[in-house]
Parts: C-alpha cells; sequence; structure tokens
C-alpha cells in the first residue's frame, strides 16, 4: 500500500527535528571542515586556496602516517579483541552463575570513571620511577623486566591500549541485556538434545546476538577506537617519538599550531577511514546482503 | 486524528528544540561576564577576564586581591569579572578558539605559544599605542615592545617576564666534591659523572607532556653555543645541532623514565633532594620558599644556590642569558569608547608599579615593568635577578622564538633523539619539517 499524501506530511513532520538537528550539527560542520581543509588558514589571517597540498603535506608526515596506522590497530583491537572478550563475559554472567552481580558491577565499573582519570591511573602505574608495575616486577624478582613502558619505542603504544581492552564492561551489558532476551526454550531443547554450554553459546547465542547487540558493540568499539583522544593525550601525549599518536590527537595538535588547513584535512581523513570502516563491518556482518537477498526474496514472493 | 496528533506532537517537538537555542542556561554555567547582570547597576562596565592566574597559580593571591581592590575603587562604574582556568593548555585552547570565532574576550593573557605577531597584526585586539604614548609606556622596561609590535602600533603588552637559569642544590653538589657551579660544558658533565657517582640524579629532564624542562636546557645549550645571533638564521645554525648532541647527552644522568616524564616528575625529584639541578623560571622560586617542600627543618632555599648558564667551548654564548615573555595582556577591540578606556583602566591598575611589585614580592615572577623591589623580596628571587642584570645579552626561550609548530613538536623529536631514531640532524629537521608544514 503506498503512503498517502497526509501519510508522507506526517512522516516529514516527525522527521523533520532529527533531519534538523543532524544538518545543523553535522552535515554542515563536514562540510565546512571540507571546504577548509583545501585552505591554508591560520584562523586569523585571509585563508588561501591550497589544492590538495594539505593532504600531501599529511600523508608525507611520519607522525600522520603513524597515526593512522595506530588508530586502525586500535578500532581493530576494540572490533575483534575487546567485543569478543566482552561477549565472552555476557554470555558467561548472563548464565547467572554464583556471584554473577557482584562481578557484572566489577566490569561495569570502569565505565562510569572518567577516561582521564583512568588514564591518570595507569599513568602512575606504569611510572618507571615510581611505578607499580615496575615495582611489582621487582618484587617478585623480574626486575630486569622493568622499563619506562610509556617512553619506550616497543612499549608504549601497546601499554596505551592493553588496559583499555579489558574494560569491557559497557559492551558486556549491552550484550547481556539482548542475551536476555533469547527465548529460553532453545536452551532446554539444546540441553535435552545433550548440548554443552560451550556449544550452546556457539550455536544459540552468538548467532541470536550476531545481528543485534555484537554488530553494535563492534561498530561502537572500531568507532570509538577511531576516535581515541584524552587517553593517549594524558598517558603520553602521542610520545615516544610520535608512537603513540592517533588522529585526533594529530588534529587536535595541528589546531594548537593554528593549522586549521590540515587539521581540517586530517579529519577529512578520519571520516573517510570511519566509513571505510563500517562499511567493512557491515560487509563483514553481511548486513547489507542479507537486506538484498530479503528484499529479492519479497518482490519474488508479491509476484 | 491520529495523523492530527502525531503531527502536533511533531510541532511541539520542533518548537521545544528551537526554545532550547534561548534557553537559559543554568547559572554555573554562564559566562562569567553575564552573571551578574541581573544585579549590575545601570551603566557599569563589565569586563570579562578569562585569567590562569587562578588556583595554585603563584599570582592568584595578589592577582585576585587587586581585582577586587579595583572593583571596590570603581564600584558602579565598572566590574571586572574573572573567568577562573586552572588548566594552561585548556586555557591556551579556549582563548584561541574565541580569538578564531571572533569572540575574544574583554582581557586576556597569551604566552608565546601564540602566535603573538599575527595575532598582533589581526586587527581583533585593542591598538594600545596611543594610551602608551600618553606615558603608560614609561612605566615598561625599556624595548620591552620592540619584537612584538607591529608597525609601530602596541596592542598586546608583554607583562611577565622570565629568565631561566640553572639553580642547583649545594648539598648534592658537595656529596659530589663539588663547591661551586661549573662554568663550561665540559666541566658541567665532569660534575655529572661524579654527581651520578654519588648516586644522585644531575638535572630532571622531561620528553613528555610539552618537554618543557628539556626544552629550557635546549635553549641554554643553543645560547651558550650560538650567542645572541643564533636565531638569525633560523634552525639552520650549526649550534641547534650541536645542542642536540649535548642535550642527548644530558640524558645519561637524569633519572629514570625521563623520556615519560613530566612537569611533575622533574619537580618532585628536585624537591627530593635526589636531583642537583634544576631549570625552570622565577615564578617557581616560591616553592623554595614552601614548608611542606622542607627536609628535617631546612628549606629548599636553605640547601640552593642560583648558576649562570656555563659556557660551550668555542661557544659565543658567555655572558648571555635566556630569557621569554611568560605573559602577555591583551585586550579584544572594543566599539563603545567608555568600554574601551574602562578596560585600558584596568591594564593601567594591573601594570602599575607599586602593584607590580607587591606581585613579584608574592608570587616570585618577573615583569616588563620598571619596579622597585620590595626589601622583603627573597633570596633565591635577588639572586635570579642579579643573574638577569649581569647578563650581557639576551635571547628568547626556542619557543618564543620559533612558530607554535616548534614546540608543539619538540616532544616528539626529543623523544626520538633520545631513543635512537633519529640522529642530532634529524631532530632538527624534525622541527623545521613542523615549522613548514605550518607556514
Amino acid at each position: 500500500m503506498k503512503p498517502t499524501r497526509s501519510d508522507r506530511s506526517a512522516l516529514a513532520a516527525f522527521m523533520a527535528p532529527a533531519l534538523i538537528i543532524m544538518l545543523v550539527f553535522f552535515v554542515i560542520p563536514v562540510i565546512y571542515v571540507v571546504v577548509v581543509s583545501v585552505l591554508k588558514w591560520n584562523g586569523i589571517s585571509t585563508a588561501t586556496f591550497t589544492d590538495i597540498q594539505n593532504f600531501a603535506k599529511l600523508f608525507k608526515d611520519k607522525a600522520f602516517v603513524r597515526s593512522v596506522t595506530n588508530n586502525v590497530i586500535w578500532a581493530l583491537v576494540a572490533g575483534f579483541i575487546q567485543v569478543p572478550l566482552a561477549m565472552v563475559m555476557a554470555i558467561i554472567l548472563s548464565r547467572k552463575p554464583a556471584g554473577w552481580k557482584f562481578f557484572r558491577t566489577v566490569y561495569f565499573f570502569p565505565q562510569v570513571i572518567s577516561g582521564i582519570a583512568l588514564a591518570t591511573l595507569w599513568r602512575a602505574i606504569y611510572n618507571a620511577d615510581t611505578g607499580l608495575l615496575n615495582g611489582l616486577l621487582r618484587s617478585i624478582g623480574l626486575g630486569d623486566l622493568a622499563r619506562d613502558w610509556l617512553g619506550t619505542v616497543d612499549t608504549a603504544f601497546p601499554a596505551v591500549l592493553i588496559y583499555w581492552v579489558f574494560y569491557v564492561g559497557y559492551y558486556m551489558v549491552i550484550m547481556m541485556a539482548d542475551i536476555t532476551t533469547i527465548d529460553s526454550s532453545y536452551y532446554e531443547a539444546a540441553t535435552i538434545d545433550g548440548a554443552s554450554d560451550f556449544q550452546q553459546a556457539i550455536y544459540i547465542t552468538i548467532p541470536l546476538i550476531k545481528r543485534t547487540s555484537l554488530l553494535t558493540c563492534v561498530t561502537l568499539a572500531s568507532v570509538l577506537g577511531l576516535r581515541q583522544f584524552e587517553q593517549v593525550y594524558m598517558l603520553t601525549n602521542g610520545g615516544p617519538a610520535n608512537r603513540t599518536s592517533t588522529m585526533v590527537l594529530y588534529m587536535y595538535k595541528k589546531l594548537q599550531d593554528t593549522n586549521y588547513g590540515m587539521a581540517s584535512a586530517s579529519a577529512v581523513i578520519l571520516i573517510i577511514v570511519g566509513v571505510i570502516f563500517i562499511v567493512c563491518i557491515r560487509a563483514l556482518f553481511n548486513i547489507g546482503n542479507d537486506e538484498v537477498r530479503a528484499q529479492k526474496k519479497m518482490r519474488r514472493a508479491v509476484k | 486524528m491520529k495523523k492530527l496528533i502525531a503531527l502536533l506532537l511533531a510541532m511541539v517537538m520542533v518548537f521545544a528544540l528551537a526554545a532550547c537555542g534561548q534557553q537559559t542556561a543554568p547559572a554555573g554555567e554562564q559566562p562569567a561576564a553575564e552573571q551578574p547582570a541581573a544585579e549590575q547597576p545601570a551603566g557599569e562596565i563589565v569586563i570579562n577576564f578569562p585569567s590562569i592566574w587562578v588556583g595554585t597559580d603563584s599570582k592568584a593571591e595578589y592577582m585576585g586581591k587587586l581585582i577586587e581592590a579595583f572593583n571596590e575603587e570603581n564600584a558602579g562604574a565598572i566590574k571586572v569579572v574573572v573567568e577562573e582556568q586552572t588548566d594552561y593548555q585548556a586555557y591556551r585552547d579556549k582563548i584561541r578558539t574565541t580569538i578564531t570565532t571572533g569572540s575574544a574576550p574583554d582581557i586576556c593573557i597569551l604566552d608565546t605559544t601564540f602566535d603573538i605577531k599575527a595575532y598582533a597584526e589581526s586587527g581583533k585586539f585593542m591598538d594600545l599605542t596611543p594610551y602608551l604614548e600618553a606615558g603608560w609606556g614609561d612605566t615598561f622596561t625599556d624595548g620591552a615592545f620592540d619584537a612584538w609590535s607591529v608597525d609601530g602600533k602596541v596592542s598586546i603588552l608583554p607583562f611577565e617576564s622570565a629568565v631561566f637559569t640553572p639553580i642547583y642544590n649545594t648539598e648534592i653538589l658537595a656529596a659530589a666534591g663539588w663547591d661551586h657551579f661549573p662554568a663550561t660544558y665540559d666541566e658541567f658533565f665532569q660534575m655529572a659523572e661524579d654527581v651520578k657517582a654519588a648516586g644522585y640524579n644531575v638535572m630532571g629532564q622531561m620528553a613528555g607532556d610539552n618537554a618543557w624542562s628539556s626544552m629550557l636546557w635546549y635553549s641554554l645549550i643553543v645560547e651558550a653555543i650560538g650567542g645572541k645571533d643564533v636565531y638569525a638564521n633560523g634552525l639552520s645554525d650549526p649550534a641547534f645541532v650541536e645542542a642536540a648532541k649535548v642535550l642527548k647527552e644530558m640524558y645519561n644522568y637524569t633519572f629514570d623514565g625521563a623520556v615519560s616524564a613530566t612537569a611533575g616528575d622533574v619537580n618532585g625529584h628536585f624537591i627530593a633532594r635526589d636531583t642537583a639541578i634544576y631549570l625552570n623560571g622565577p615564578w617557581w622560586i616560591a616553592n623554595f620558599y614552601k614548608e611542606d617542600n622542607a627536609v628535617d627543618g631546612k628549606l629548599l632555599a636553605d640547601v640552593c644556590e642560583v648558576a649562570v648558564n656555563p659556557g660551550y667551548g668555542e661557544g659565543k654564548g658567555v655572558g648571555g642569558l635566556v630569557t621569554t615573555v611568560q605573559g602577555f595582556l591583551a585586550a579584544a577591540k572594543q566599539d563603545d569608547p567608555a568600554k574601551e578606556a574602562a578596560v585600558v583602566k584596568f591594564l593601567q591598575y594591573v601594570t602599575d608599579p607599586a602593584h607590580v611589585s607587591e606581585l613579584a614580592l608574592s608570587s616570585g615572577a618577573m615583569f616588563f615593568v620598571k619596579y622597585t623591589p620590595s626589601p622583603d623580596t627573597n633570596v633565591i628571587s635577588q639572586k635570579v635577578t642579579e643573574v638577569a642584570n649581569s647578563a650581557e645579552f639576551t635571547i628568547l626561550h626556542v619557543n618564543g622564538a620559533f612558530p607554535t609548530a616548534f614546540s608543539t613538536e619538540f616532544p616528539a623529536a626529543v623523544s626520538a633523539l633520545v631513543l635512537g631514531e633519529v640522529d642530532e640532524q634529524g631532530f632538527v629537521d624534525m622541527l623545521q619539517t613542523a615549522i613548514d608544514n605550518a607556514a
């Protein structure tokens, strides 16, 4: 049934607020960023058109290339290590073992602490001189392993990334909420058929949350991975030797230099990387193909 | 009917959203200048002053009193409203953004991380030249405006100055067998070996955060090698590569973890008295007299002496001093002549020599104002002033001598240098590339 004219008016009226907000707070700023990305502008003097020079400079800058690489690694780790970890925790806790409420709270707790506070805490832990980690290593006779975790080329980025990976509470809670909506009869039937807990998780839980909360969490985690800033800013400010720099931090530094052209160019690249990631995630989860298949199926059925 | 209700609901949402744009913000979130509007007497001029001289800043206490006194003296006519910002970087970001967006505050504090010349040329700030020429300019030190005026016009006032000279712990040097501070960098590294052998760190270095301490040491070494004209040819002067070698060597004599260290680590080590030499601006001097930093009843000041930058082999820098403008005062261009006069009145009040003398006494900071130092000025401040007065020439700290991109890139460059990712020339090249990219 085709929507009537009055249906269309109602739809338009409902969509208008969101569209206006989207236009004002997203579309226009993005267009503005794209325009500034081809300008040489220090925020005070008159801007001059520079063609694609800002982009050329970006890709010649090792710090920017390193930032993009770090962000891609971060997003991949977020999507394919952090979220699966969260999923495992969600599956385990949704079976409601003893103390599950306590553990759910414990795992979720870091989410209510600001990223800045956590970064400050971990900065103290990693401190080469007085840090807990080196102290622990020394106390158990592994003093040779003690080092300047945030000041060594090989360890700085893993050190920044690794603690954050274990903060799985946010995604865990989302997936737990989804798992609780799965009809218990599936599990009862599987139990009667002799399926183990592991098999139930693999063949019932994961397939049923794959298109919903799992996809949401992978998308969210990857996008947040691409947007990383405060953690790196607080822990290392991108150092040592730009080894831990990220795109947003790079952009921030260009803004500090009042180099608005290059800052905007790096923002454009960030948007493109983000779009590529989302397309890849959708492809991975077969979202587009399924929708196309479903539409074709529906058309055939109508005919 | 349902559609009509739906339509009405949608319209309500649109109007509600539109109303959000005009909704009054909660009191705590209002710009400070707007807060007193309700109680503002008719005709009172409100001056908005986002300030970093608040909280634990050494100038906070006296500046607070000064502003309070000004407001009392001008009650009903002028009111200075301070927007407190205690985070330096956040303050810079905010001011930079407000200026770029054309909403510069009535008065703000800038430092050399801003491109002062470009700001002065922008026409966004009040031209203070007529007021300075009318006599106010005589209160400032000779040549204070030379480097910052554009076409003979002054719109950004250099206010707080700083000199950078090493201060050392006499007890640590004595423990290492030294009764004097080295006069040359060759001697400096001999002393460094002895201090290290005695179980102490020689100096605090940091490549984390903004690499402030390392940047200061780099400035001193550059000055010692290159002399007063070292900036004439930009970074192409060989002194910059040579200075990088010395700076890298210094990292052998600092505490563990200096590559990721911040100013807190550097300060902490010196206060803990496990580090022999400290380098920072005069604003830090007040900490030498804090009871909190005393050990066995001895203040830090009791065991410290002020030194001069050592000379460097055949270097040209003997007798030189590294300085900077730590704080500029800038006022946004005003359309209202009455408000312009009020802003100038406040600036004149703050830069009044009597007030600056008190401010210097309470904070330990130095200023581009001709003032008579208080007889109560502490010994370390007096000695730093003596060093400053006896300098044959001065050069700017590197962060003031080069565009902001230099300072932004410095932490990455120095950590790359220390970790062997680049050699000395590569270090200078990193800094040059950053400057070129921003140009």
